[in-house]
C-alpha cells in the first residue's frame, strides 16, 4: 500500500499538461468554423493602416537579420575550436523524437507546471503573432490580399487571443522574478533577464495598444459587427471611444505607437543572440544534440594510449557539442536546484559551473582560435587553468553523477559528462586527487577493490549458507555479489538474503567468489578511465570465457556498469538488478512472501538504478508484495529522487561543505514518519548508516536501513521482524 | 645528484587475516592477492621525488632485490617520476637476512657509482626488521639518519628531521648519506597517467651475483647470519568490557582505571 502518490514518470505527467493545448486548438478551431459560418465577405482592413514610409520597418528586417547572422556566426566559430562530436549521424530517428518531445513540445519545461504554463503562453504567443505579423506583410508585399472575409475575422480573433495568452504567461513571468522570494532564477540575474520580460509586456502592450486605436478610429465606428473578432482591443476601445478623442488625435496617437511597438519588437528581435533568448534556437538544436544512449553511459576515450591529453583540461579539449550548450543556458537554476552536492551547501553549482565554462569560452576562445589559425601552441593561449583557476577541484569533485541536473535541464544540457571529463583531467593529467579518492584508485590497482583494510574475503559471505554454486558456464544466471556486497561488513547481509532468495526461487545461478573482481566503476566515476578500461577489458573477457549471459546484480553501479558500458567493450549481456529479478519471481509465484512484516517503510531510488535507469517500479512492485507492510514515499521521490551522497565516487570521499548530503536525505526519510528506509544499493545502505545517528542522536526509536532484499529475506523466510518496526 | 631509491615488494600487508596462512615456517601466498610495494618505500620514492623538485638535475634511480614480479614495484616507484630502474635477481639472493640484502643492494650502489644519497624505507612492511638501511651505510660507510619525516638538501649535507617518540630531532648529515623515511612524510603522489605510460615502456636493467661482484655464498640464504626458527600466526581474540557508571564522568574515571590496571596508560 502507498500512501503518498509516488511522481509519476514524464510520460504519464506530458498528458495532462499536454492537455492546455486542447482548449487553445479548441477555441480556434470553434472561431474558425463560427467565421466561415457568418461568411461575411467583405470584411478586411487597410494593411499599413495609418503609416506612412512603411519601407522602414524592411530597413530594419535587414539590419535585425545582419545582427542576427554576425552573432550566430560569433558563437559559431567559438564552438569551432572544439573537438569533433561523434556519433551525430547515428539515431537520426531518435534525434527528430527528441527535438519535438523537447524542443517544440518543450517536456523539460513542463517538470516545473509554473514553469511549464508560464512558458507555454509566452512561446504560444510569440509564435503565433510572428506569424500574424507575418501574414501582415505577406497580404500586402506580395499583393495576395488574403486578409479578408471570414479569414480576416478570424485572423482578429487569434490576433487578440494569443495577444492575451502572451500577458498571462509575461504576468506570470513578471510575478517570478519580483515577488517569489528567493527563487532560483534570481541566482544568476543579469540586466537582460529584465530587459528581455519587460521588453516582451511592452511589445504585447504596445499591440494591444495600437489594435485599440486602430478600432476606435475606424472599425468600430465602420464596421460595428466586424469589430467584436478583436475581443480584447474591442474591449478597451469601447473604453477609449467614450473619452470621445478626435479621429485626427486618435490617428496621430496611433502613428506613434506604431513605430514604438515596431521599434520596441525589432530590438527585442536583436536581443536574441546577444542574451539567454538565443535558447529559442539553441534548445531545439541541442534537443537534437542529445545523447541517444542512456545517461547512466560515460563516453569511452578511445586509444587512450596515444592520446597526449587524457582529459579535458582546456576549453578546446570539449567537443564542440559540449561548447555549443554553453550557450544554451539559459540561468534557470534547474539544475542546481535539483543538485545534491549544492542542496548539501557543497561547492558545486551546475548552472554556474556552465555559466564559467561559458565566460571561459567568450574570454580565451577568440585568442585559442587564433593561435590556430596561425599555428601557435593553443595550450599556452590561456593565462588561467580552466581546471583549477576557473572550475576548481572541490567542485568536480563535489558531483555525484546523479544526473538530476542533466534530467531537469530544460535546454538539454548535459552537465555530468562535461564534469567528468575535467576529472579525467584532474586524475590522469595532473594527478591531483584528494587523499581518499586516491587510497581507493590504488586499492583497486593493486587489490582490485576500493575497500581498503577489508578484513573480508570475496567468500566471507557464503559461510553459514550451505552449497554456494560456483558458475561454471552451466548456470543460466551469474550472480554478481560486487566488492560492497563481499567486502563492507554492513552489506554481507543483503548478499545472503539475494542469495537465499534466488536459490528459494529456484534460480539456476552460481556465483565467481574469489575470481570476482572489481568491474571498473569507482575507477571510471572517479576520472580514471584507463584504471577502469584495464579493469573492464578483464573483465569482459572473463565472462567471455565462462560463457556468461546473464547476470544478476546486487549493486545498481555494477548494474549500470554491465548494462550500459560494458557493450563499450564488445561486452553485450542480458544484466538484470536484483529488484527486477525478484519482483518477476514474485510475479511468476517463484517466490511467496507468506510472513507479514508489520512496518512502515520509505522507499529510496538509488541514482544508478533509479533515475539513470528508469527502474522504479520492479522495487515498488515487491513492496506491494511483502504483506504487513506500509509505504509511505518521501518529498522527492522517483526521477525526482535526492542521491544519498555516494554517488560518483563520493563514498571515498571526505565531503567538503555545509552539510552531508546523506545527512540531508536522512532527514528526509525521518521526515515521512517511517521506521525504516529501503534501499537497493550498497552505497545508499551505508550513507543511511551513517546518516541516521547523526540525525537522530538518540538511539530510542531511531529508523534503521535495509535493502529491499532484507526485507523480502523477512517476509520469504519469516525471520523475525526488524527492532523498532 | 643522483639519488637511490630502495623498493621492496612485499605480500599484501591489507590481506585480510583469514587469507593469511602459514606452512612449514613459511607464508604462503594468499590466492588471488598481488604483493604490493612496500608502503614505506613509496614514502622513501616521495622523499627522493621532493628533494629531486627543489634540487633540480637529479637522476634517480630505484632498486629492487627480487623476483621478476618486483619489475612492478620498481615501475611503480618509476611511474611516480623515477628515471631508472634496476632489479636484483639471482636465485642466490633467495632466502636472505637483513644483513645479506643490505650488502647486495650496497654492492648495486657501489657499482652505480657516482650515488649521492639513498632512501629506503623505514622498514618493509612484511617482516618489519627496519635494518637494512642501517645495514647500506654500514656497509658503505656512509652516515645514516633514521625514521624520516622531512628531507632537505642544504649544500653538500642533507638536514633530516627524525621522528622520535616525542617529538622531532633535527640531524645534519654530510653526502653520501643514508636515510630512511617514515610514514609521516605524507603520502606518496599519485602518477600521472603519462608517467605510468613512460614507466611502463622504460626497460629496467637486471643485475645478478655476477653482475655485483658477490660470491655467492656471501648472499642469500648461504650469507645469512639470522636463521629463522618458528613462524606463528597470532589467535585473535577479543573481549569486552563494559565501564559502570552513573555518568560519563564516572565512566571515564572507570575506563582510566581499567587502562590503569591494564598498565596501558
Amino acid at each position: 500500500m502507498t500512501t503518498t502518490e509516488p511522481e509519476r514518470p514524464a510520460s504519464s505527467r506530458a498528458r495532462v499538461v499536454g492537455s492546455w493545448w486542447l482548449p487553445t486548438t479548441g477555441v480556434s478551431v470553434f472561431g474558425l468554423i463560427t467565421a466561415i459560418e457568418l461568411d461575411r465577405t467583405g470584411a478586411t482592413r487597410e494593411i499599413f493602416f495609418n503609416v506612412q514610409q512603411p519601407w522602414a520597418v524592411y530597413v530594419m528586417l535587414s539590419v535585425l537579420v545582419g545582427l542576427m547572422v554576425y552573432g550566430i556566426g560569433r558563437h559559431a566559430t567559438l564552438w569551432a575550436i572544439g573537438q569533433p562530436t561523434p556519433g551525430l549521424r547515428e539515431q537520426v530517428a531518435k534525434r527528430l523524437t527528441h527535438l519535438v518531445r523537447l524542443g517544440l513540445a518543450q517536456e523539460k519545461i513542463r517538470r516545473d507546471r509554473y514553469a511549464g504554463i508560464m512558458h507555454w503562453c509566452i512561446f504560444s504567443s510569440i509564435v503565433v503573432l510572428t506569424f500574424v505579423t507575418a501574414q501582415v506583410a505577406i497580404d500586402d508585399d506580395l499583393g495576395l490580399h488574403f486578409l479578408q472575409g471570414p479569414y480576416y475575422l478570424f485572423f482578429s480573433f487569434y490576433g487578440d487571443l494569443f495577444g492575451v495568452i502572451g500577458l498571462v504567461g509575461v504576468s506570470m513571468a513578471l510575478y517570478r522574478r519580483y515577488f517569489d522570494d528567493f527563487h532560483r532564477i534570481r541566482w544568476d540575474e543579469r540586466l537582460e533577464d529584465h530587459l528581455i520580460i519587460w521588453g516582451l509586456a511592452a511589445i504585447l502592450l504596445s499591440g494591444f495598444a495600437l489594435e485599440t486605436l486602430r478600432i476606435t478610429a475606424d472599425e468600430l465606428h465602420q464596421h460595428p459587427d466586424w469589430a467584436p473578432w478583436s475581443f480584447a482591443s474591442y474591449a478597451l476601445a469601447l473604453g477609449l471611444d467614450m473619452f470621445k478623442f478626435e479621429e485626427h488625435q486618435l490617428l496621430a496617437a496611433h502613428t506613434w505607437v506604431w513605430w514604438g511597438h515596431l521599434v520596441i519588437a525589432m530590438g527585442w528581435l536583436g536581443l536574441i543572440v546577444f542574451t539567454k533568448l538565443d535558447h529559442i534556437f539553441f534548445a531545439p538544436i541541442n534537443a537534437y544534440l542529445l545523447r541517444t544512449d542512456s545517461p547512466g553511459r560515460l563516453t569511452k576515450i578511445e586509444n587512450i594510449e596515444e592520446r597526449e591529453v587524457f582529459g579535458v583540461g582546456q576549453i578546446q579539449d570539449f567537443t564542440w557539442k559540449q561548447l555549443f550548450e554553453l550557450d544554451a543556458c539559459v540561468r534557470c537554476g534547474r539544475c542546481t536546484a535539483v543538485c545534491p552536492a549544492n542542496i548539501a551547501g557543497q561547492p558545486l553549482s551546475p548552472m554556474h559551473l556552465i555559466q564559467d565554462l561559458k565566460m571561459h569560452l567568450a574570454d580565451v576562445g577568440p585568442a585559442v582560435q587564433k593561435a590556430g589559425h596561425e599555428g601557435h601552441d593553443v595550450r599556452a593561449v590561456s593565462p588561467l587553468a580552466m581546471v583549477g583557476d576557473v572550475i576548481k577541484d572541490e567542485t568536480l569533485w563535489a558531483c555525484r553523477t546523479c544526473g538530476a541536473c542533466v534530467q531537469e535541464c530544460p535546454v538539454m544540457i548535459e552537465h555530468v559528462p562535461t564534469i567528468i571529463d575535467m576529472r579525467r583531467y584532474l586524475v590522469m593529467d595532473e594527478a591531483r586527487v584528494p587523499a581518499t579518492a586516491q587510497a581507493a584508485l590504488e586499492n583497486l590497482e593493486q587489490r582490485g577493490h576500493p575497500w581498503r583494510g577489508t578484513t573480508f574475503t570475496r567468500t566471507t559471505w557464503m559461510e553459514g549458507l550451505g552449497d554456494v554454486p560456483i558458475f561454471d558456464g552451466s548456470q543460466e544466471y551469474l550472480y554478481w555479489v560486487g566488492c560492497s556486497g563481499s567486502l563492507v561488513e554492513r552489506n554481507l547481509p543483503v548478499t545472503q538474503s539475494v542469495f537465499k532468495l534466488l536459490r528459494e526461487a529456484g534460480t539456476s545461478f552460481g556465483v565467481l567468489g574469489q575470481e570476482e573482481t572489481c568491474n571498473g566503476d569507482p575507477a571510471r566515476r572517479l576520472g580514471n578511465e584507463y584504471l577502469y578500461q584495464i579493469l573492464a577489458q578483464q573483465l569482459v573477457e572473463t565472462f567471455k570465457a565462462k560463457n556468461v549471459q546473464r547476470v544478476i546484480t546486487n549493486c545498481p553501479h555494477c548494474f549500470n556498469t554491465f548494462k550500459n558500458e560494458y557493450p563499450q567493450f564488445d561486452g553485450n549481456f542480458e544484466v538484470l538488478h536484483h529488484t527486477e529479478f525478484l519482483a518477476q519471481a514474485l510475479q511468476t509465484g517463484t517466490l511467496k512472501a507468506t510472513h507479514p512484516v508489520s512496518s512502515d517503510v520509505t522507499y529510496h531510488d538509488s541514482c544508478y538504478l533509479g533515475r539513470l535507469n528508469g527502474v522504479y517500479d520492479a522495487p515498488r512492485q515487491i513492496l506491494d508484495f511483502v504483506p504487513g507492510v506500509n509505504v509511505t514515499e518521501m518529498k522527492r521521490n522517483m526521477s525526482r529522487g535526492l542521491c544519498c551522497g555516494a554517488g560518483g565516487g563520493n563514498m571515498w570521499q571526505e565531503e567538503v561543505g555545509a552539510r552531508r548530503v546523506n545527512h540531508v536525505r536522512t532527514e528526509e526519510a525521518v521526515e515521512t514518519g517511517a521506521t525504516s528506509v529501503i534501499s537497493n544499493c550498497p552505497f545508499c545502505i551505508q550513507m543511511f548508516e551513517d546518516g541516521i545517528p547523526a540525525v537522530q542522536p538518540q538511539e530510542e526509536g531511531r529508523m534503521r536501513a535495509f535493502d529491499i532484499a532484507e526485507l523480502l529475506d523477512k517476509a520469504v523466510f519469516g525471520e523475525p521482524a526488524p527492532r523498532n518496526g | 645528484m643522483h639519488l637511490v631509491i630502495c623498493a621492496k615488494q612485499i605480500p599484501d600487508p591489507e590481506t585480510p587475516p583469514s587469507a593469511f596462512k602459514i606452512e612449514a615456517n613459511a607464508v604462503v601466498p594468499a590466492a588471488g592477492i598481488s604483493p604490493v610495494l612496500s608502503p614505506f618505500d613509496a614514502q622513501a620514492a616521495e622523499a627522493a621525488l621532493r628533494l629531486k623538485e627543489s634540487a633540480g638535475d637529479t637522476k634517480i634511480t630505484v632498486i629492487s632485490m627480487g623476483k621478476e614480479s618486483a619489475q612492478a614495484a620498481i615501475k611503480q616507484v618509476l611511474a611516480m617520476g623515477a628515471d631508472e630502474g634496476v632489479l636484483l635477481n639471482d636465485d642466490a639472493f633467495e632466502g636472505g637476512d637483513s644483513y645479506t640484502t643490505a650488502k647486495v643492494l650496497a654492492a648495486a650502489i657501489r657499482k652505480l657509482g657516482d650515488v649521492d644519497a639513498v632512501f629506503c624505507g623505514r622498514q618493509a612492511a612484511d617482516w618489519d626488521m627496519g635494518q637494512v638501511g642501517l645495514g647500506i651505510a654500514e656497509d658503505l660507510g656512509w652516515p645514516c639518519a633514521i625514521v624520516a619525516k622531512d628531507v632537505q638538501l642544504d649544500g653538500g649535507a642533507l638536514v633530516v628531521q627524525r621522528v622520535l617518540t616525542d617529538g622531532f630531532e633535527t640531524v645534519k648529515e654530510p653526502l653520501p648519506a643514508v636515510v630512511t623515511v617514515s610514514n609521516e612524510l605524507g603520502d606518496p603522489r599519485y602518477p600521472k597517467l603519462q608517467q605510468i605510460m613512460q614507466a611502463a615502456k622504460k626497460t629496467v636493467t637486471t643485475w645478478g651475483v655476477g653482475d655485483l661482484g658477490l660470491d655467492a655464498s656471501g648472499v642469500g640464504a648461504a650469507g645469512s647470519k639470522l636463521k629463522l626458527v618458528a613462524l606463528a600466526q597470532p589467535a585473535a581474540g577479543g573481549a569486552v568490557q563494559i565501564i559502570a557508571g552513573e555518568t560519563p564522568e564516572e565512566q571515564a574515571q572507570g575506563l582510566v582505571q581499567a587502562l590503569r590496571d591494564a598498565r596501558i596508560i
